[in-house]
């Protein structure tokens, strides 16, 4: 391999002072690991936290809300064009259910960004077990589509929820739900809806999210029994759950479609916002932390670099003596940064991997949460390493340019 | 006057710190091809300061300085320093080797970044240059183990390694004893009849200087006489 003089001299140079080279490659390497650990965990406990919260919320939901009044059906009565004023507007009942749900889920399953879609029924009810009574909400839902949605699998606790397919009058309760009413999966409970007869079901199945409030009030049944609790037809949805392919388009897709629907389309970022700030918070700490860690291993480097040029400042005098430029005795300095850098880079990736690995094998078993949630994700490990050499970059580019003004006549002649 | 290697015309030199006094004075001097000349004259009388202005590294002068027939002054830094690699070789008074390489690479590093030749190539000239001085046996040492003769010659195969039209040196016998100055001294006569290198030397010796081709004598900076013979 043909290597410059430049590089011949600053690796010389390194390789004459192995302790002085390691301690500031040893910088880096905190630095870069430390980055690539919390970048890990951050990653991982931002992901389980999202998946944990998809695990109850759809990308974007479709309901009917109530409208506040406006002027236009004074407009279509007066046909004029004066500024009318409504004084005290009020909200307007709208019904419940969404007009031509069908209709309308054909027209959202066109949206290439779309993955799934499923209506939903809910409704604000009461379990009855004995004299006890609590309130909560069952929502109506094709199991088989829901669970592909929110994974109601992986939180069942007893029972198949398949079984709300096979059994009429079959019910999937909450733990919480469960518990309070002393109920097993094979036991009757009485469930009444507000508007309609109240209905005898059977517990087919219990679940468990990590949301205790949702385990002490949802319970799941079929769209059809839904609908029945209600009263009402076969047409009649309350909500329309839609996931996404990228979660991250949420909010624009659910503009779209709340624009071609006229109902309200709620994306997860609002209904999360305290999620969100969580997020926002967290990445900040951790920048932050991160900045501090790469601040104190640039200075390193510096330093290391400064103390070399003050100690070699008679060899930069020779070099330009005979012949080499500024550019090239910044070339010099330099590379040994970077060399420092990559170094350290290297290292660094290895053992911040090693730590992540490490880490995400201590057991926490916090909740549904066993393990910390670290997660490997390659992005971080290629962005650690530049930033490790643009540190680097930084720190040595200006003792670098001091060592290239070095005056050779001032130097030689003492 | 294709034989001139180096002219000067009217250099005149400042100090400012602490008070502006001139130290070179309207010099004017013309050394030809493979003469080999001393400057000499009292201490602070501006010899050092001419040389390092004729070396090129000390561009803060008035006049102009010529090399081969190109116009220096003025040039860029980095200009300079490509003239200074292809064709002025250093000694000097301390032997100023890099520590940290071995003599073969000491001399190596200037051919190197001249790329004039292959590193191979460089390696076997620099192995020549060493064999001229009689140190080819130190090749591979350290440059921070051998003595002060032996830097001193090392330095000098360094100055040579890319055959420079001028050879320059600051008192390069001055750490020198007797001996090692008989050397160095055969050496630079050897290079300036046999080779055709001009050399410029600025030297307190008065020995060294009666052996050269000619003196230049210098006294409050200015040239008192020119040696022509």
């Amino acid at each position: 391999m043909k290597i410059s003089v430049n590089t011949e001299i600053a690796l010389t140079y390194l390789s004459s002072r192995k302790k002085q080279t390691a301690v500031a490659a040893m910088g880096v390497m905190f630095g870069i690991s430390m980055f690539i650990f919390m970048q890990s965990l951050m990653k991982g406990t931002n992901d389980y936290f999202e998946k944990s919260s998809f695990s109850t919320t759809a990308h974007i939901r479709l309901y009917s809300e109530n409208k506040v009044a406006d002027a236009h059906m004074l407009n279509n009565f007066l046909k004029d064009n004066s500024t009318k004023i409504l004084t005290n507007p009020k909200q307007l009942k709208q019904s419940q259910g969404l007009t031509n749900p069908y209709g309308i889920i054909q027209n959202i399953r066109k949206n290439p960004q779309v993955v799934a879609v499923t209506p939903q029924v809910t409704a604000n009810v009461i379990y009855a077990s004995g004299s006890v009574n609590i309130n909560g909400t069952v929502a109506g839902v094709s199991i088989d589509e829901e669970d592909k949605m929110f994974d109601v699998q992986s939180n069942m606790k007893e029972g198949d929820l398949h079984d709300l397919n096979r059994v009429n009058n079959g019910l999937l309760i909450g733990k919480g739900i469960a518990d309070k009413l002393s109920l097993h999966v094979g036991d009757n409970i009485t469930v009444r809806a507000g508007s309609g007869s109240p209905m005898i079901m059977r517990v087919v199945g219990i679940f468990a999210t990590t949301i205790k409030q949702i385990d002490e009030t949802k319970s799941y049944v079929n769209i059809v029994q839904a609908q029945n609790l209600l009263g009402k037809d076969r047409s009649y949805v309350t909500d329309i759950k839609i996931n996404l392919a990228d979660y991250n388009n949420a909010p624009k897709v659910a503009k779209d479609i709340e624009t071609i629907t006229g109902y309200k389309a709620e994306d997860w970022v609002q209904s999360n916002e305290q999620l969100k700030a969580a997020f926002k918070i967290r990445a900040i700490i951790l920048n932050s932390v991160i900045g501090v860690i790469l601040l104190v291993a640039g200075f390193g480097i510096y330093n290391i670099l400064n103390m070399t040029i003050y100690e070699k400042i008679k060899e930069i005098a020779i070099l330009k003596a005979t012949g080499f430029s500024g550019k090239s005795v910044i070339s010099i300095f330099l590379q040994q940064a970077v060399y420092i850098g990559l170094m350290g880079g290297i290292i660094g990736v290895i053992f911040g991997f090693l730590i992540t690995f490490m880490v995400s094998k201590i057991y926490i078993g916090a909740g549904t949460l066993k393990y910390l949630p670290m997660s490997f994700y390659i992005p971080h490990y290629i962005e650690a390493v530049s930033f490790g050499i643009l540190t680097t970059i930084a720190a040595g580019f200006f003792p670098a340019r001091k060592a290239s003004k070095v005056d050779p006549v001032t130097i030689i002649r003492g | 006057m294709e034989n001139i290697a180096l002219k000067t015309t009217n250099i005149t030199k400042y100090f400012h710190d602490p008070v502006t006094i001139p130290v070179l004075k309207n010099i004017s001097l013309e050394v030809k091809k493979g003469e080999f000349v001393s400057i000499v004259g009292k201490s602070g009388c501006g010899k050092s300061t001419l040389l390092y202005v004729l070396s090129t590294m000390d561009r803060d002068y008035e006049g102009e300085l010529e090399i081969n027939g190109v116009k220096v002054t003025g040039q860029s830094l980095n200009n300079l320093a490509a003239i200074r690699n292809e064709s002025i070789g250093f000694v000097f008074q301390f032997h100023y080797l890099l520590p940290d390489f071995s003599c073969i690479k000491n001399v190596m590093i200037p051919g190197l970044k001249l790329g004039k030749f292959s590193p191979k190539e460089v390696e076997e000239r620099a192995y020549e240059k060493l064999k001229m001085f009689g140190v080819e046996e130190l090749a591979l040492k350290k440059a921070n183990k051998l003595s002060g003769g032996q830097q001193q010659r090392v330095a000098i195969a360094r100055a040579l390694i890319n055959d420079p039209a001028i050879i320059m040196g600051d008192e390069p016998t001055g750490n020198l004893d007797s001996r090692n100055t008989g050397i160095v001294f055969d050496l630079f006569q050897k290079l300036s009849h046999e080779y055709g290198q001009t050399l410029i030397t600025v030297t307190h010796d008065e020995d060294f200087a009666q052996r050269s081709d000619r003196i230049i004598e210098m006294a409050d900076g200015e040239i008192t006489n020119h040696g022509h013979k």
